[in-house]
């Protein structure tokens, strides 16, 4: 079996929420007066004063395996890396373990703007826990895997985000932790340095035989990294397993259909210098008050991005339709287009009649002169289509990937 | 059940009073020597005179001590040339109060990363004590040259054994302050109200030392108050290291020694308890 490196039992965490000001004084003054401890009243039930983030959290890391985390925002993902990584301490429970620990909570944490490339890798790298010695050996392989060799001696301020970040992620892949825990850090960069990242993490794991603890919010992700996975839903983990069948289960039971969002309302839009997501939606033409999107459902999808690239090309939209397992089922991909910079506006069409019942998510690129992938958006919508059976279907799952209701008919030839 | 040994850490929800791991802090010296690199570099980028205000700082205010305190309100600098007189006070008391300024805001400076990744909090405050003391070695170049300068022009001083000791009297100021901004930094790190309070304290807190004026000056009854604080000990021998050999008030460096002491290690006991607990509420 293999070795044990990290165990959680009965993790908590409770938290005091509100400002703190002479009122949570009165409080603290009143506990400390009757000798209660603040950090810790289990009668206390949550009020919108108080809440557990984590409840009675126990598992296992053992070497080698690559743990995903996922949940929804506010599940407690954050609050479980912030222990393990003893930047906060649990209110009950205790986590052991073996091995040096380094945290990916960010990429580039305690850069400063005034020192030059160079200094920074050295900076940050102490701070991450390396040696000098271990910077020196890796400094190269550092520089080489960040291509920004040529602004080693400028200030970080005065690099662009995506090299800032490119150069902050070149530390952390080389960190050499028994156990490395990511969060979405990942999410940054253009696609062509997330995938680099994706694969650096994928060979961190696989050829090292490193053990990984990832935390996503992208399903796809996931799957395509972890070989277990915890779901953690308000504080409590509520299934764990191998990753293939907790991740569907995770998409199924939380109906995971993810029908869009409009970006321009969070603080950052998923994007890149060239291309800004704005808005990706999912318009079902449903068939009736049901509101149930089912094998016959036609499915519209809309999205618009900024667009800023000032010489003169032409750009086309690429839309990927994956199904649970990951597999590609179709890619549709638009004419190329002259745009100018501005914002552009773009539509699709899945027919009904045409995808068999099951979950699927949907990816976006958006590609330059044909060949030029400015940005990839992964899996920003998912749907479930739900089996629709007339009388004559009889039982059962339909088989194929597709369900097209192509015409096919029988004749009785005359005898 | 698994044994204990089997792991080599463990993260539970209370902290012990006295853990205090040394192995750990040398083990992370790299990081501490790259903060001060890091806070040299920083200061003096984009500046022209660069480290040449570390010269000048003490120098404008020895000036305008020198104008305020003894040509207006004429206080005593025990015929010892003003700008010798001025100096040693000035060089210990800013040092002082900067790493004190620096490592009583320790949490709220550094919350940015002290939330992302983990590392002995202890490295930072020690960091910024360092870089000061980097300032304070060349600043005690300048005394040195100022004090040349005397000796060639012919004034009566004497560059006796006693100067051996400041390297010493240093380090008893870097311990006091060190000791005294981690316990300023754990206790305001929740309510931030007695930060302000601090900020007037430290302000008050130098006529409570012989900066601007010497020991001799303080009445005989309240001397004894006046010479508990560390600080004073420390100045009155800096200062006293260029005159004629005399006794030094060993009794009372002593008593300085054991007060900065205790403080010292209440700051780091203090600290250790509460730098992961103070991150919930920072």
């Amino acid at each position: 079996m293999a070795k044990k490196l990290l165990e959680a039992k009965d993790i908590s965490k409770y938290y005091r929420l509100g400002a703190l000001g002479s009122r949570s004084f009165k409080e603290d003054l009143r506990d400390w007066w009757t000798g209660r401890n603040t950090r810790f009243k289990e009668t206390e039930s949550e009020s919108p004063q108080h809440i557990w983030a984590l409840q009675n959290v126990n598992f296992e890391v053992t070497q080698g395996e690559v743990l995903g985390l996922i949940g929804k925002n506010g599940a407690g993902k954050s609050t479980l890396l912030k222990i393990i990584s003893r930047i906060t301490l649990p209110t009950t429970g205790r986590i052991c373990g073996n091995g040096r620990i380094a945290s990916l909570l960010e990429v580039g944490t305690g850069f400063h703007g005034e020192l030059t490339g160079r200094e920074n890798i050295y900076l940050n790298g102490h701070i991450m826990g390396m040696k000098k010695k271990e910077i020196e050996r890796k400094f190269d392989e550092i520089i080489d895997f960040s291509g920004v060799s040529r602004f080693l001696d400028t200030p970080v301020k005065r690099y662009s985000s995506g090299m800032y970040v490119r150069l902050a992620f070149a530390v952390a892949a080389h960190l050499d932790p028994e156990i490395l825990i990511i969060d979405e850090v990942l999410a940054v960069g253009d696609a062509e340095f997330q995938m680099k990242c994706l694969d650096k993490i994928k060979s961190i794991s696989r050829e090292d035989g490193k053990t990984i603890l990832f935390v996503s919010h992208n399903i796809q992700t996931l799957r395509n990294t972890c070989n277990r996975a915890l779901v953690l839903d308000k504080g409590r983990i509520i299934a764990s397993g191998d990753s293939e069948s907790v991740l569907a289960g995770y998409m199924h039971k939380s109906g995971e259909q993810f029908l869009g969002t409009d970006y321009t309302l969070q603080t950052v839009m998923p994007g890149n210098e060239m291309i800004r997501m704005r808005k990706v939606e999912l318009i079902p033409g449903y068939l009736n008050d049901s509101r149930v999107i089912d094998v016959r459902t036609e499915l519209r999808i809309e999205f618009e991005f900024e667009y800023d690239v000032e010489e003169p090309g032409q750009i086309l939209a690429l839309l990927q339709v994956y199904n649970d397992s990951g597999e590609l089922i179709f890619e549709l991909s638009s004419q190329n287009y002259h745009l100018r910079r501005g914002i552009v506006r773009g539509e699709s069409l899945i027919p009904g009649n045409f995808l068999n019942d099951g979950l699927y998510y949907v990816s976006i690129a958006i590609v330059r002169n044909s060949v030029v992938r400015l940005f990839y958006l992964e899996s920003c919508l998912s749907f479930h289509v739900e089996d629709y059976k007339n009388s004559r279907d009889g039982y059962g799952k339909w088989a194929g990937v597709v369900r097209p209701a192509f015409p096919i008919s029988l004749r009785q030839e005359p005898e | 059940m698994e044994k204990k040994a089997e792991w080599q850490w463990e993260i539970s929800a209370q902290r012990p009073w006295f853990r205090f791991n040394l192995r750990e802090l040398f083990q992370y010296k790299d990081l501490l020597f790259r903060f001060v690199r890091r806070d040299i570099i920083a200061s003096y980028q984009q500046t022209i005179l660069g480290p040449v205000w570390v010269f000048l700082q003490p120098l404008f205010t020895t000036f305008v001590y020198f104008v305020i305190f003894h040509r207006v309100a004429k206080l005593s600098t025990d015929g010892i040339p003003p700008l010798l007189f001025y100096l040693p006070g000035i060089i210990i008391w800013s040092y002082y109060a900067d790493c004190i300024s620096t490592t009583m805001n320790t949490f709220q400076y550094n919350a940015y990363i002290f939330n992302k990744v983990y590392f002995p909090r202890l490295i930072v405050p020690l960091s910024s004590v360092l870089f000061h003391s980097f300032r304070i070695s060349i600043q005690l170049l300048l005394f040195l040259v100022v004090c040349l300068f005397y000796f060639v022009k012919g004034t009566p001083i004497y560059l006796n054994l006693q100067l051996l000791l400041i390297p010493f009297l240093i380090l008893l100021t870097a311990c006091f302050a060190l000791g005294c901004g981690l316990i300023i930094s754990v206790l305001t790190a929740k309510y931030r109200d007695l930060d302000n309070i601090m900020q007037f304290l430290l302000r008050l807190f130098m006529f409570a030392a012989p900066v601007v004026y010497p020991a001799s000056l303080i009445p005989q009854k309240y001397a004894i108050f006046f010479w508990l604080n560390p600080l004073t000990p420390i100045i009155e021998i800096f200062r006293s290291s260029i005159l004629k050999p005399h006794p030094l008030p060993l009794g009372y460096l002593l008593l300085s020694v054991l007060t900065t002491g205790i403080i010292l290690m209440t700051g780091v006991i203090l600290f250790n308890k509460r730098e992961i607990q103070i991150m919930d509420v920072i």
